[in-house]
């Protein structure tokens, strides 16, 4: 591939996709400035390697550059995908959230406690809850950015929604 | 479908990750059972609360631009040195320099200097500040024309050659290297120290040479290959 078309290339399928970059590299690094290096560097990177990748949808090529680019600025290893038991057990019993009246038209501080609790989720959580939530990826997309199995991203995002629920819970039963 | 599938398979449901004939036997039980009729409320009561609360932060222009041009440089880099030469440097430049290579370097040859070539080993250290010493590096090339010279940087002083290090006026020093580096000026960096400090090497900006050792190289420089020390 010639410099060019490589660049063309590159412009087309991996560019659009650098708002999803930058707000993913937000949650994880929780720190815009931090994040804005990260995604230059795993642009970088990504453009370095852009001729091993082949496809035609680059968004979850690049989001997982991204992803392992945080987390070697934040100097750890990402979440390991083990294959882990899709476990019953946590989606019989539910959210214990129930929702209340003003859940139509949710106030500023329920907004501010939401977004806090979801950034205080451990990673393996949050990058899944923000992946299926914020970028709208499917079951199959988030697997291949955080190189996990299905079963694991669901279980992922059903722990997630459970520790959301019950922050949820704690705080209605406080007021 | 008995209230334990419908269970297992609520989340995907409302994900609309379910396949339509497992949808229809799950909708199907939730027309009859009240349980999981709520269960199922709360479930897409929670994904709208998280999902409004949440927002999508865009990249800001800087960012966006900031790519684009490393884009850019990181094409020119990929070419044949005749072609980055040309796209580096405007034309009336190259002419300048066509000019002053033919005019100035063989009258400074002959009657300034013995020895046909003049080599610098810069080294940046702990203390160095390396927006004064690129500029001194600048001036020094500009005054001694096919003057050598190596910048290699050890202990703190490797910081500016880290991807996004910028000098106090907010400038990318990666700018400042680039275009020293087309103008002949070769970048060294110290791996120990990076190992002993934990950074990680693909930090180092593509302009700069990794070499194991900073001091091991400015001696090597200096013994094996003719090279003046300096230290900036």
């Amino acid at each position: 591939m010639t410099g060019d078309v490589k660049r063309r290339r590159f412009e087309r399928l991996i560019l659009p996709h650098l708002d999803a970059a930058y707000d993913l590299a937000r949650w994880l690094m929780r720190d815009g400035a931090a994040a804005q290096e990260v995604v230059q560097e795993a642009y970088l990177r990504a453009f370095r390697y852009f001729d091993s990748f082949h496809g035609d949808e680059g968004r979850a090529w690049v989001l997982a550059i991204v992803r392992n680019t945080c987390f070697s600025a934040l100097d750890r290893e990402p979440p390991a995908g083990r294959f882990e038991e899709f476990d019953e057990s946590l989606h019989c019993d539910g959210p214990e959230w129930v929702p209340g009246p003003e859940s139509a038209a949710m106030t500023h501080e329920t907004q501010t406690f939401v977004r806090d609790a979801v950034a205080a989720l451990p990673e393996e959580f949050r990058e899944t809850i923000v992946l299926r939530e914020l970028h709208g990826l499917s079951y199959r997309e988030i697997a291949a950015v955080t190189d996990a199995p299905i079963g694991t991203v669901m279980s992922r995002l059903a722990r997630g929604r459970g520790m959301l629920a019950k922050a949820l819970a704690s705080r209605a039963k406080k007021e | 479908m008995d209230c334990t599938r419908t269970r297992q398979l609520l989340q995907a449901y409302v994900d609309h990750e379910l396949e339509v004939s497992p949808a229809l036997e799950l909708e199907e039980h939730l027309r009859r059972c009240d349980a999981c009729r709520a269960r199922y409320h709360t479930f897409r009561q929670l994904r709208a609360t998280v999902g409004a609360a949440i927002a999508f932060t865009p990249a800001p222009d800087a960012l966006r631009r900031r790519i684009a041009q490393r884009l850019h440089t990181q094409e020119i880099r990929a070419r044949p040195w005749w072609a980055r030469r040309a796209a580096l440097v405007a034309v009336p430049a190259v002419l300048a320099l066509v000019a002053a290579t033919l005019v100035l370097v063989p009258k400074s040859d002959d009657s300034l200097r013995g020895s046909p070539v003049e080599k610098i080993v810069y080294h940046i250290n702990e203390g160095t500040d390396p927006a004064t010493a690129l500029r001194n590096v600048a001036n020094h090339l500009q005054l001694t024309p096919g003057l050598k010279a190596v910048v290699v940087a050890h202990n703190k002083g490797v910081d500016f050659l880290l991807m996004g290090a910028r000098d106090d006026d907010g400038q990318l020093f990666e700018d400042q290297v680039a275009a020293l580096k087309a103008r002949g000026v070769d970048f060294r960096v110290c791996g120990n120290t990076l190992s002993r400090r934990h950074i990680d090497p693909t930090r180092v900006i593509p302009e700069a040479k990794l070499v194991p050792s900073g001091v091991a190289e400015i001696g090597r420089l200096q013994t094996k290959e003719g090279y003046a020390y300096m230290r900036l």
